[in-house]
């Protein structure tokens, strides 16, 4: 029996499936923190949060509204600084996993979290980098959760805040940037994970009742889907439980929604 | 560094008034403390904003509440740093305002970018390589006019590594909240220090408010505990919740409603941060009139508990 549970908590519970026991994981506060933690206290106990503002290995309490929040300080190993996280764990190359929140991304996975527009002619303004270049530069498996519409998912970004494959095969190498690198971005509609070959971003798998058609749809660049696409696998009671009771009792960052239809599962 | 302020043994303990009227010039390039809602110098920033002291170029890494209360009030020409944000709580609204209208220049780097030019300034080095920035658009036009914000160069022990380097940055003052300090300037940070100890270290002059004095002896007791030896700086100004509305690590927890309050008013437009501004800052003569007037006695007790339950 599965039970009612709406689109976005299955997509914090999917992209939580995408760590792995003992991955070290710089992460932002919002829902890849939510991920992290769920993945923390289900599958993955072994995983290793890394925090921008110095914070190495906490014991993350419901539920923090920022990377200086105390609730991400709980207990962790150490309370360091931004240079001993950034620069002497991420850049240094000890870091699996970068895990970031919503933006602009386009079809080589590049994110744009700095303007809409142009320099000089900038429509919107965004907050801008922060961690999130130094993230993408040097983690080797990028992971991205966000909601997805058309206007996220141009196909290249206004502004190249924090790089993906750049333009397309050997991008990365060209820059300078280490090759080993991946993409997989967790959205309400579907996972797109990157073609090894291409370097493009294409449909891995759909969300529950969602077609290929559909997520076409709301993505700005042609997006193939890998052949024999899966659905998304419904969430265990468990992973539901835990995500609603214990890492975000007051609904901070799961928003009421419409559930999804039952799973025939 | 060289004047007795800094180098000898000094009380340099002063009001915030004194202090920023004696080390924040107008032009100045301010180094800013605190990170999102965690220890940003609010004591310090409301006491710029009251001399209204402008033409200030603000650099850190993540610039958050005081940075915005300072364009607010109209006193920044330029923000170097890695971002406006304050998270859950919206962005930096007037920086946003100002980086859309025309009014506000601003140089983007990423976190790491910003600390290695902190540190390059810190090491009295012109500039510090790092592997950020590669490829993306933070490395700035090539060949534009002006000097570049940064350079790609060939790794002269391995031919054919591109590596990014950044030019020092050295602040003529930095604004830090920590938890303790001693008279002669000995500071002492608690928890995550973000990017304060290369910023401070960079510096050419650092005012540092603080939840406690303690005595030297103190420090000198438990020297292993300092963070900052007196060397780098010349203020230190006494402000239990110097650091509200965001938090000081085992003191105090942030206060979101007040947080939302300026939020809500930098959203709203340039008459609601001039009212606020006014209300909070112009209108109240030192920042604990501000607290007695926005953050009384329970209010500051439920912040203290708050932090202690999660500490």
């Amino acid at each position: 029996m599965v039970p009612w549970y709406s689109r976005q908590e299955l997509m914090v519970i999917e992209a939580a499936r995408h760590l792995r026991d003992d991955d070290v994981v710089f992460v932002g506060t919002g829902l890849p923190l939510l991920a992290t933690t769920l993945a923390q206290r289900t599958h993955a106990p072994g995983v290793v949060c890394v925090i921008e503002s110095g914070v190495i290995a906490p014991q993350v309490r419901p539920t923090p509204l920022s990377v200086s929040d105390p609730k991400v300080m709980y207990r962790a190993a150490r309370l360091g600084s931004l240079r001993e996280v950034l620069g002497c764990l991420l850049q240094r190359g000890l870091v699996d996993v970068g895990f970031l929140g919503g933006a602009q991304i386009d079809r080589f996975g590049n994110i744009n979290s700095t303007l809409i527009g142009a320099p000089g002619a900038v429509r919107r303004r965004l907050p801008g980098s922060g961690g999130a270049n130094d993230m993408a530069s040097h983690c080797r498996r990028l992971l991205i959760i966000t909601r997805h519409e058309r206007r996220r998912f141009p196909e290249r970004c206004d502004y190249v805040t924090s790089p993906g494959f750049l333009d397309g095969p050997g991008g990365r190498r060209r820059a300078g940037l280490s090759p080993e690198f991946g993409v997989t971005v967790v959205t309400d509609l579907a996972v797109l994970e990157n073609d090894p070959e291409t370097c493009v971003l294409r449909i891995a798998q759909l969300m529950p009742g969602i077609t290929v058609e559909a997520v076409r749809a709301e993505t700005g660049f042609s997006l193939d889907a890998v052949s024999g696409v899966r659905e998304v696998a419904p969430p265990a009671t468990g992973d539901l439980r835990v995500l609603r009771e214990d890492l975000d009792p007051d609904r901070v960052y799961l928003k009421e929604e419409e559930p999804v239809a039952r799973s025939q599962a | 560094m060289g004047s007795s302020a800094t180098t000898g043994n000094a009380d340099k303990v002063m009001s915030a008034a004194e202090a920023v009227a004696r080390f924040v010039r107008a032009g100045a390039i301010l180094g800013m403390g605190g990170q999102n809602v965690g220890r940003c110098p609010m004591a310090l920033s409301h006491e710029i904003i009251r001399q209204r002291i402008g033409d200030l170029t603000v650099v850190g890494c993540n610039l958050s509440i005081s940075m915005d209360q300072l364009v607010g009030a109209g006193l920044v020409r330029r923000c170097v740093g890695g971002s406006g944000n304050l998270e859950r709580f919206g962005t930096t609204f007037c920086w946003r305002r100002g980086i859309e209208e025309g009014t506000l220049a601003v140089e983007d780097m990423s976190h790491l970018a910003m600390v290695t030019r902190f540190l390059a300034g810190e090491m009295g080095v012109p500039f510090m390589p790092t592997r950020s920035l590669l490829g993306s658009d933070l490395l700035g036009p090539s060949g534009g006019s002006g000097p570049a914000k940064a350079v790609v160069i060939d790794n002269p022990w391995n031919p054919g590594e591109p590596v990014v380097l950044v030019p020092a940055l050295q602040p003529d003052v930095s604004i830090v909240h920590v938890q303790r300090a001693d008279r002669t300037g000995n500071l002492v940070v608690d928890g995550f220090a973000t990017h304060e100890p290369e910023m401070i270290r960079a510096s050419r002059h650092v005012i540092a408010s603080c939840e406690e004095l303690v005595p030297e002896e103190a420090i000198r007791r438990h020297p292993e505990h300092t963070t900052i030896p007196f060397l780098y700086v010349s203020a230190v100004v006494v402000q239990p919740f110097g650091a509200y509305p965001t938090s000081t690590y085992r003191y105090y927890d942030y206060d979101a409603g007040q947080v939302t309050a300026y939020q809500e008013a930098a959203r709203a437009g340039p008459q609601a941060v001039a009212r606020y501004l006014q209300e909070n800052v112009w209108g109240v003569a030192t920042f604990d009139a501000h607290l007695e007037r926005v953050a009384g006695g329970a209010r500051r007790e439920t912040l203290r508990q708050a932090m202690q339950a999660i500490t």
